[in-house]
């Protein structure tokens, strides 16, 4: 019945002259980003003349807040940014509009799509929002630090163990100043997307249930995979303390002190400006297999937008494989359409990476959990990591306090 | 100097600017404050009336009992700390000493200057690594301090916010001691009092009521401790190694958007103050004059 008004509001909405539309499109990002999206507002226009679209940038951090405050004033953008996580908590608060309805009068639009991203988005009664691009992480290393060492470079072969070593080997005092200067490791530890997740994964542990009531991470092989981590920064020191990270801009392997960084493909325009070799390897192989963590950001229409079939041409423009292949030569991230992704938009940048090795990951990447109360949930999880990985708590006091805290915060 | 007739009228008229912002503003947010406490309320969704649920919740908050008793031995320190140190400061700058208005200003400074920038400096006087104080301590042969760490961060916190609050105990003071006529003095001095004897029934007693006013003033600091605690204790989940309660009812509006419990919160922290407020203010009737 729902679909039936919306899909017949569709209708005359698209048989009435669309007077000439302005919208707004708030994102986050960095200058770069602006001008390609610029583009595709420009492209979009092109085909579109009735309807004009004003993009609003903010940085990462400011932009949710912008965004939250903007939203509970009752004036949010008609269409915005989305992260993968937090879609499912910003839907269950009634934000967001339902695409569904759009869909079903063209399925056409998701055609084209990765499967794998598409599914981040979907919720028991449809798309509220869709993905607008991908990132998986994978491993970056520096080539000159592995000559120096005399250590092969990651291959697809690497388990967790040869990367333990090599990373302790490339945990060096170059100076002799009694001081470590060079890490195996720069990665935020704390963060499940970069590091974490993706070894809870490969040692055959589970980050929450099914049902997303209940967080298994402090349980079975989850806990191996920790034991591992604790085991390389504080008995080994492979990995960059957070004061070390804070002294180096929070990349050491950007500031040239780390040899291997995990991180998805956003890194790669500004490594690119590197005076160092760097190459790519896959995630290495855990005890129960190779896995990582495909994480999507989506776009989405406000539920109070006044142009909701307008809002959705935009968002299919975007999806589409032109707005996809304009939105590749960025660099940034992985386009959702397959056409975009395995043709020469994506594969061709200029940047000397194997690109092709990040789309790759999909088959054995696991989606970033998402969940209504995640960032609650993720700060009740790693405030107490970080505690550990500072060497102020015991892995067992960690998860006991995690046991104590996470699930009271999921569906919150 | 209570205007009359259409004076008054005027008077009125031009207080009318600051009696809105007092009220919209100041009572408007505390009726809000306490409005909202009684609602489960994330900023998008209409609020849902849940009567007493955040208050009933609060005693079985982990969260909350944890800042609290942060907030509690934080403010035992801070208090007395701050009272002792600035009375200290100010009785020692009363005197005629070369360079008296210079001490009084490195000691006010830190009154006028910006708490994140402040503490900023303060996180780098406290790192564990490439710390200045650290760098002291290793250089000759003693191990290194975590101090911004789980065990020390609330003394190390304690310590710059005594830091940057006697400049303003000190000034309180000053204009205590100042408003004490020398007359008393001179009398006492004749009846053969020695310089500690002055001090404690002379000085001490006239400056009680600076000393309860300095204690309540203290005290709303302390239980409202912020701004350097979240410069330099966040980790990088985005927790405090030692959360106050400002600090968590902070978490709690803004980051996990229940209003509804940060606004409980808020009440229950207000009525402290009062309570405390209160118990000075008999304790000032009995001892005072």
């Amino acid at each position: 019945m729902k679909h039936l008004i919306a899909a017949a509001s569709l209708a005359t909405l698209a048989t009435a002259a669309h007077a000439d539309t302005e919208l707004t499109y708030m994102m986050w990002g960095d200058p770069p980003e602006i001008a390609v999206w610029e583009q595709v507002v420009a492209d979009f226009h092109a085909a579109h003349p009735d309807i004009t679209v004003k993009v609003e940038v903010a940085n990462w951090d400011s932009y949710w807040d912008k965004l939250r405050v903007q939203t509970a004033g009752g004036d949010a953008p008609d269409v915005f940014a989305m992260d993968g996580p937090i879609y499912p908590d910003w839907q269950s608060r009634g934000t967001l509009l339902n695409l569904q309805p759009f869909i079903d009068a063209d399925p056409s639009a998701l055609a084209g799509v990765y499967d794998g991203p598409l599914q981040t988005y979907k919720l028991a009664d449809g798309y509220y929002g869709l993905p607008r691009d991908f990132q998986t992480i994978v491993m970056y290393y520096n080539k000159p630090m592995f000559d120096a060492a005399g250590i092969p470079y990651p291959d697809a072969s690497w388990t967790t163990d040869d990367f333990r070593a090599a990373a302790a080997a490339l945990t060096i005092d170059t100076d002799g100043d009694g001081n470590i200067d060079q890490w195996g490791v720069s990665t935020e530890a704390w963060d499940m997307e970069p590091f974490w997740g993706p070894l809870v994964y490969g040692f055959g542990g589970e980050i929450i249930s099914a049902d997303e009531t209940t967080t298994l991470l402090t349980q079975g092989a989850a806990r191996d995979a920790f034991a591992f981590i604790d085991g390389m920064i504080n008995v080994d020191g492979s990995i960059m303390s957070d004061e070390d990270l804070e002294s180096y801009g929070y990349d050491g392997f950007l500031a040239g002190v780390a040899a291997m960084v995990f991180s998805g493909h956003w890194v790669v325009p500004a490594y690119s400006e590197l005076p160092f070799e760097w190459g790519v390897a896959p995630f290495p192989q855990g005890p129960a297999g190779r896995a990582t963590l495909v994480n999507s950001a989506g776009i989405v229409a406000s539920s109070t937008t006044e142009h909701p079939a307008e809002a959705w041409e935009f968002i299919k423009y975007v999806l589409s494989d032109e707005g996809q292949s304009t939105l590749a030569a960025l660099g940034f991230a992985i386009p959702v359409s397959k056409a975009a992704a395995t043709g020469p938009a994506y594969l061709d940048q200029p940047s000397p990476a194997d690109h092709a090795l990040f789309v790759a990951a999909l088959d054995y990447a696991h989606s970033k959990p998402s969940f209504r109360g995640y960032e609650e949930w993720a700060s009740a999880v790693g405030d107490n990591l970080a505690m550990v990985w500072r060497g102020e708590m015991s892995l067992d006091e960690a998860y006991e306090e995690i046991d104590a805290t996470a699930d009271a915060t999921l569906g919150n | 100097m209570i205007p009359k007739g259409r004076e008054r009228g005027w008077a009125f008229v031009l207080l009318v600017p600051t009696l809105l912002g007092l009220a919209l503003g100041t009572l408007g947010s505390i009726a809000a404050t306490v409005g909202i406490s009684f609602f489960d309320w994330d900023l998008f969704t209409p609020p849902e009336w849940v009567g007493l649920q955040n208050y009933i919740d609060l005693p079985g908050d982990r969260k909350f009992n944890t800042s609290l008793i942060n907030t509690l031995i934080f403010s035992a320190i801070y208090v007395p700390g701050t009272v002792l140190l600035s009375l200290l400061i100010a009785v020692l700058l009363n005197r005629h000493i070369v360079g008296k208005s210079l001490f009084r200003l490195f000691f006010f400074l830190p009154v006028v200057s910006s708490p994140t920038a402040v503490g900023l400096v303060w996180s780098w006087i406290y790192a564990k690594d490439q710390g200045a104080l650290n760098g002291i301590i290793t250089s000759i042969g003693l191990d290194p301090v975590y101090w911004l760490g789980r065990d020390m961060a609330l003394y190390s916190v304690v310590i710059v916010n005594i830091w940057g609050a006697v400049g303003e105990g000190m000034i309180i003071f000053l204009a205590g001691l100042q408003a004490i006529p020398r007359n008393v003095y001179e009398a006492a001095t004749l009846d053969g009092a020695g310089r500690f004897s002055l001090f404690i029934w002379i000085t001490l007693p006239l400056l009680i009521p600076s000393i309860f006013f300095q204690v309540i003033l203290s005290t709303i600091n302390a239980f409202q401790a912020f701004d350097y605690v979240y410069i330099l204790t966040q980790i990088q989940g985005g927790g405090s190694s030692v959360p106050t309660l400002v600090f968590n009812m902070y978490r709690e509006g803004f980051n996990n958007f229940r209003m509804g419990n940060a606004s409980a919160q808020a009440v229950v922290l207000t009525l402290m103050i009062m309570a405390l407020t209160i118990v000075y203010a008999r304790l000032q009737k009995r001892w005072g004059q």
